[in-house]
C-alpha cells in the first residue's frame, strides 16, 4: 500500500499470536526470529535457554493453526545450541543459523534435514556468531559474521564467495552487527547493533547510507536487532533496547512508532478459560498500571500489552508487519494504515 | 636472582581490606589501592565511581534467558557476571550481605527479575540511611510476596512482614513485644502490588503460561489500610510504615543488631544469629563502634563500616584470614583472579552452579535466616566442590589473569631457572598476598621442587607455574578471608 503524498504510514494493532511453551509444544520460549514462508506459513524459531534447551521450530499461521515443531537443542544434523535466525530459500527450504555451533543448516519443505555447512574462525568463509541471514536476489545466502563483524555471501550450498564490512563506527563499519535482510528492490539492511544504526548497502555489498545515532528519539535507536522493508520500500525497525518498533518511509523520513499492543491470543485466552483461578484472578488485571520505571526494558518487563524484547520483524503478504516478542514468547500483528 | 616486589606490611593490610570488601584482587588491583594508601584505598572503595561490568545489553543478546530473567540459573547467572567483572565489588558484597539479612528467595518469589530488581535496590541503598533502605525494602516486591504483606488487609492483618522486620531485619528478638508485632503488621497494610490477586496467583502457580512473568510493581493502596491509633515501641500514634521505620531506627537495639550482623559479614564470624539473645557479641568494642557511627552519622551504614575498616580491630593481624569464604566468594574471586568473563560466555551457567552445589545458591537462601555462614560452609562434599573449581578455574596459562601472573613471574626473574621458593613465594603474592602454614609452605615447595626447573618464559614453566597455582587454591588457607 503506498502511502499518499504528505500522508504518515501508520501501524494499526490487529491480533496476537504466541503462547510460553518452555516445556515444548504449541507455542515458544525466547523465540529469536520468525520468517514467512511463501504458503503464508509462519516459522518461528524458539530459542529456548541454556538449561532447559532449545525449543525447535515452530510452525504457525496467520489464523493461529498449530502444526508441528522440528529441530530442538543438540549438536547433531539438524539440531541447534544457540540458534539465531532463519530465511527461506526461492525453493522453500529453511536455512537456520547457529552462533555457538558456527554453521547454517538446511531443511527441505517437509521439515526434514538436508545439509549443513560452517566452520568457525575468522577467515573467508569462516564464522565467529552467525546472528542473521538473508537470501539475496541471486538466491545466495548473506550471513552476518557477528563477532567478525562482517557480512559474508555464500552460496545455499556454502561455498564462499564475498563479504562486506569491518569493525568501526565508519561508513560500511560494524560494531556487532545483528539482523539483515534483503529488500524487494535488493537493497541489503544490517543492523549495526552496538552502532545503533541500520545501514544500507547496495546488492554488490556497497555501502549506501545509515539511520540512527543512540537515543530514543525519532529516528534514534537503542540496539536495533531486525528489519523489515515493504514492497514500497517502507521500513520498519525492531529497535530492541528501546522497546519499540519505528517505521520510516525509503528516504529514512519518520512515520511511527509502535510500543506494543498485546492481547490475548487464541492460544493464551484457551489457557486462562481452563484454569478458573487465573480467569478469576485476571478479571479485575490492569494491563497498564501506574510504575515507577522509566527503563524502557523495566518498563515493559511490567506492562504485558507492551513490547519485551522485540527482536525481529517480518513482512506478511506486504500488508501486515509481525513483531516477534522474545520475551514474551509471541509475535504481535499490526496492519498498515 | 629472586626480586619479590612490594613486599610489605601496607600491601597486606589492603589486601585484607580488598579480601572483606570485594572478592580478593588481583596484582594490578592491589597496586592501585595501595598506591592510595588505606585511606584512600577506602575513599575509593565508598566512592567506587561506574562498575563497568560486562555491558547488559551483551549479557540480554547472546542470553535471552537472561533478559526474561525467569529461572535461577539465568538470573544468578546475571548476577554472578556482576560480581566477576565489576570494578565496584564492594556494591557486589553489600549486596550480598543485605540478601543474607533480608533473605528473600526465588524458590517462593518464582521471579527471578524481581530478586534481581531488590539486588539493584541493596546496591543503591545498601550504604546510605538505614531509614531509606527499610522504606524501599518495605516497598520492594520480592519482599512484600515473599512475606505475605500483599494478605496484610485493614480488615484482616497478617503479621508476617510485622513481625520479621523487628525479629530477622533490624531488631532482633527481646527487643519488641507481641503487641508490637501486631501494631507494626497494622501499619503496613495496604504496602502492596499492583494487580494483586493476578500476580499472587501467578506465583502461587508458578508457570510462565501464557506470556511469561510480568514483573511486579509496588502499591500503596490507601483503601486497604488502617488508619487508626497503633501504640509502637511505647509510643502512640497513627502510624503507617514510614513513621514505624521512624521509631525502629531510633532504637538502640536496631544499630547493635545490624551492627552485629555486619561484623559477621565483614570482620570475624560471629555466633548463629538465634543465640544472639543469649550471647554477648564477640567483639562488644567493635560493635559500639558502629553504633557510635550509626547515631551520628544519621543512620549510616556507610558510615558504620567506614568506622569498622578504620579501626585497630579490623586491621589487626588475627583479623586477617579469620573467616571462612562463602561459596560465592571462592567462585567469583576464583573468576576474578583467573580474569574470565570477558564476554559473554556458557560457563557462567556452571559458575553459579558451582555456588550450589557448594551450599550457596544465588537467590535461593536456605531460609528467612539466610545463611548461617562460618563452619556451615564447610564440608567434605563442599570442599571437593570449592577445590575442583578453583583448580580448574585457574587451570589454563592462556586465562588473561593466568597469563598475567605468568608474565610478572617472569619479569621478576632472570631468564632461566626460578628457585622453588622464589616460585612459590611469587604465587603467593600474585594470588593476593596469600598467607599459608608451614606445612603447606613446604608442601607447596616440596611440589615446584619436583615439577624441576622453571622457565617462567617458556610454554613449560607457564604450565609448571599454573600447576603450582592450582595447588594453591586448592589449600586450606585459600578458603580464608
Amino acid at each position: 500500500m503506498a502511502t499518499e503524498a504528505g500522508a504518515r504510514l501508520g501501524l494499526k494493532y490487529l491480533d496476537t499470536n504466541g503462547f510460553g511453551a518452555a516445556q515444548g509444544g504449541r507455542g515458544y520460549y525466547l523465540p529469536v526470529d520468525i520468517a514467512v514462508r511463501s504458503d503464508g506459513r509462519i516459522y518461528v524459531l524458539s530459542r529456548g535457554d541454556a538449561i532447559q534447551g532449545g525449543n525447535g521450530v515452530k510452525v504457525t499461521d496467520i489464523e493461529h493453526t498449530w502444526y508441528e515443531v522440528f529441530s530442538g537443542r543438540g549438536t547433531d544434523p539438524g539440531q541447534f545450541i544457540s540458534a539465531t535466525a532463519i530465511a527461506f530459500d526461492a525453493n522453500d527450504r529453511l536455512f537456520m543459523a547457529d552462533e555457538i555451533l558456527n554453521r547454517i543448516t538446511i531443511f527441505d519443505p517437509d521439515h526434514n534435514y538436508v545439509a549443513q555447512w560452517g566452520a568457525e574462525g575468522s577467515g573467508p568463509g569462516e564464522f565467529d556468531g552467525p546472528s542473521g541471514i538473508a537470501f539475496d536476489t541471486d538466491g545466495n545466502l548473506l550471513v552476518v559474521d557477528d563477532k567478525n563483524q562482517r557480512a559474508q555471501r555464500y552460496t545455499p550450498e556454502g561455498e564462499y564467495l564475498s563479504s562486506f564490512g569491518s569493525g568501526g563506527s565508519g561508513d560500511g563499519e560494524f560494531n556487532y552487527p545483528w539482523g539483515i535482510t534483503v529488500a524487494p528492490d535488493g537493497v541489503i539492511y544490517v543492523a549495526d547493533w552496538r552502532n545503533d544504526r541500520i545501514q544500507r548497502f547496495t546488492h554488490q555489498g556497497e555501502f549506501i547510507d545509515s539511520q540512527g545515532g543512540s537515543g530514543d528519539g525519532e529516528g534514534q535507536f537503542n540496539r536495533p536487532s531486525n528489519v523489515a522493508v515493504d514492497n514500497d520500500g517502507n521500513i520498519f525497525v525492531a529497535d530492541w533496547g528501546n522497546q519499540c518498533v519505528q517505521a520510516f518511509d525509503n528516504d529514512w523520513n519518520f512515520q511511527t512508532s509502535i510500543r506494543g499492543a498485546g492481547e490475548l491470543s487464541v492460544w493464551a485466552a484457551e489457557y486462562i478459560d481452563a484454569n478458573a483461578d487465573e480467569k478469576a484472578a485476571r478479571a479485575s488485571f490492569n494491563p497498564y498500571p501506574e510504575l515507577d520505571v522509566v527503563d524502557p526494558h523495566e518498563v515493559s518487563s511490567r506492562t504485558e500489552p507492551y513490547f519485551w524484547d522485540p527482536v525481529s520483524v517480518a513482512m506478511y503478504d506486504d500488508s501486515r508487519l509481525l513483531v516477534l516478542e522474545t520475551g514474551r514468547h509471541r509475535f504481535q500483528i499490526y496492519e498498515k494504515v | 636472582m629472586s626480586t619479590v616486589t612490594n613486599v610489605g606490611t601496607d600491601f597486606d593490610l589492603i589486601a585484607h581490606l580488598l579480601r572483606r570488601t570485594g572478592f580478593g584482587a588481583t596484582r594490578d588491583e592491589l597496586e592501585e589501592y595501595a598506591a592510595l594508601g588505606y585511606e584512600g584505598a577506602l575513599d575509593k572503595l565508598f566512592n567506587p565511581g561506574d562498575a563497568d561490568a560486562l555491558p547488559v545489553d551483551l549479557i540480554r543478546r547472546y542470553h535471552a534467558d537472561q533478559s526474561d530473567l525467569r529461572i535461577p540459573p539465568s538470573s544468578g547467572s546475571f548476577w554472578m557476571y556482576r560480581m566477576v567483572t565489576t570494578k565496584a565489588p564492594f556494591e557486589e558484597k553489600i549486596a550480598l550481605f543485605w540478601h543474607r539479612v533480608f533473605a528473600t528467595g526465588q524458590t517462593k518469589v518464582i521471579q527471578g527479575k524481581v530478586m534481581i530488581s531488590q539486588i539493584e535496590m541493596f546496591r543503591k541503598y545498601g550504604l546510605g540511611s538505614f531509614r531509606e533502605l527499610l522504606i524501599q525494602l518495605s516497598r520492594d516486591p520480592a519482599m512484600i510476596l515473599w512475606l505475605d504483606n500483599q494478605d496484610n488487609h485493614k480488615d484482616a492483618v497478617n503479621e508476617n512482614y510485622g513481625r520479621e522486620i523487628l525479629e530477622l531485619f533490624a531488631m532482633g528478638v527481646g527487643n519488641y513485644t507481641e503487641e508490637d508485632v501486631k501494631e507494626c503488621a497494622r501499619a503496613f497494610t495496604g504496602w502492596t502490588i499492583a494487580n494483586m490477586p493476578y500476580m499472587s496467583t501467578k506465583m502461587r502457580n508458578n508457570t510462565l503460561r501464557p506470556y511469561g512473568y510480568i514483573a511486579w510493581q509496588y502499591e500503596y493502596d490507601e483503601s486497604d489500610h488502617d488508619d487508626g491509633e497503633k501504640t509502637f515501641l511505647g509510643e502512640t500514634g497513627n502510624f503507617n510504615g514510614e513513621d514505624i521505620i521512624d521509631i525502629i531506627c531510633k532504637n538502640p537495639a536496631t544499630p547493635r543488631f545490624i551492627a552485629r550482623h555486619l561484623y559477621h559479614h565483614f570482620v570475624a564470624d560471629e555466633f548463629p544469629v538465634p543465640q544472639w539473645p543469649f550471647e554477648e557479641p564477640k567483639d562488644p568494642e567493635a560493635i559500639q563502634i558502629m553504633v557510635d557511627a550509626y547515631f551520628a552519622n544519621d543512620y549510616s551504614i556507610g558510615a558504620m563500616l567506614r568506622a569498622m575498616f578504620a579501626s585497630d580491630i579490623f586491621k589487626a593481624e588475627s583479623t586477617r584470614f579469620a573467616r571462612i569464604k562463602s561459596p560465592v566468594e571462592i567462585v567469583v574471586g576464583t573468576l576474578r583472579l583467573a580474569g574470565d568473563f570477558d564476554w559473554p560466555t556458557d560457563d557462567v551457567y556452571k559458575a553459579t552452579a558451582a555456588c550450589t552445589y557448594m551450599g550457596q545458591q544465588l537467590l535461593g537462601p536456605a531460609s528467612v535466616e539466610g545463611w548461617m555462614g562460618g563452619d556451615d560452609w564447610i564440608s567434605t562434599g563442599s570442599m571437593v566442590q570449592r577445590i575442583n573449581f578453583a583448580s580448574d578455574t585457574v587451570g589454563d596459562p592462556e586465562k588473561r589473569g593466568i597469563k598475567s601472573i605468568i608474565v610478572r613471574i617472569a619479569e621478576r626473574h632472570e631468564p632461566g631457572n626460578v628457585e622453588p621458593e622464589a616460585l612459590v613465594d611469587d604465587c603467593l603474592d600474585l594470588v593476593g598476598r596469600l598467607q599459608v602454614g608451614d606445612d603447606t609452605l613446604e608442601g607447596l615447595v616440596a611440589f615446584a621442587r619436583d615439577q624441576g626447573d622453571v622457565d617462567a618464559s617458556t610454554d613449560d614453566g607457564a604450565g609448571k607455574i599454573t600447576s603450582l597455582l592450582q595447588l594453591i587454591v586448592s589449600s586450606r588457607e585459600y578458603q580464608l578471608a
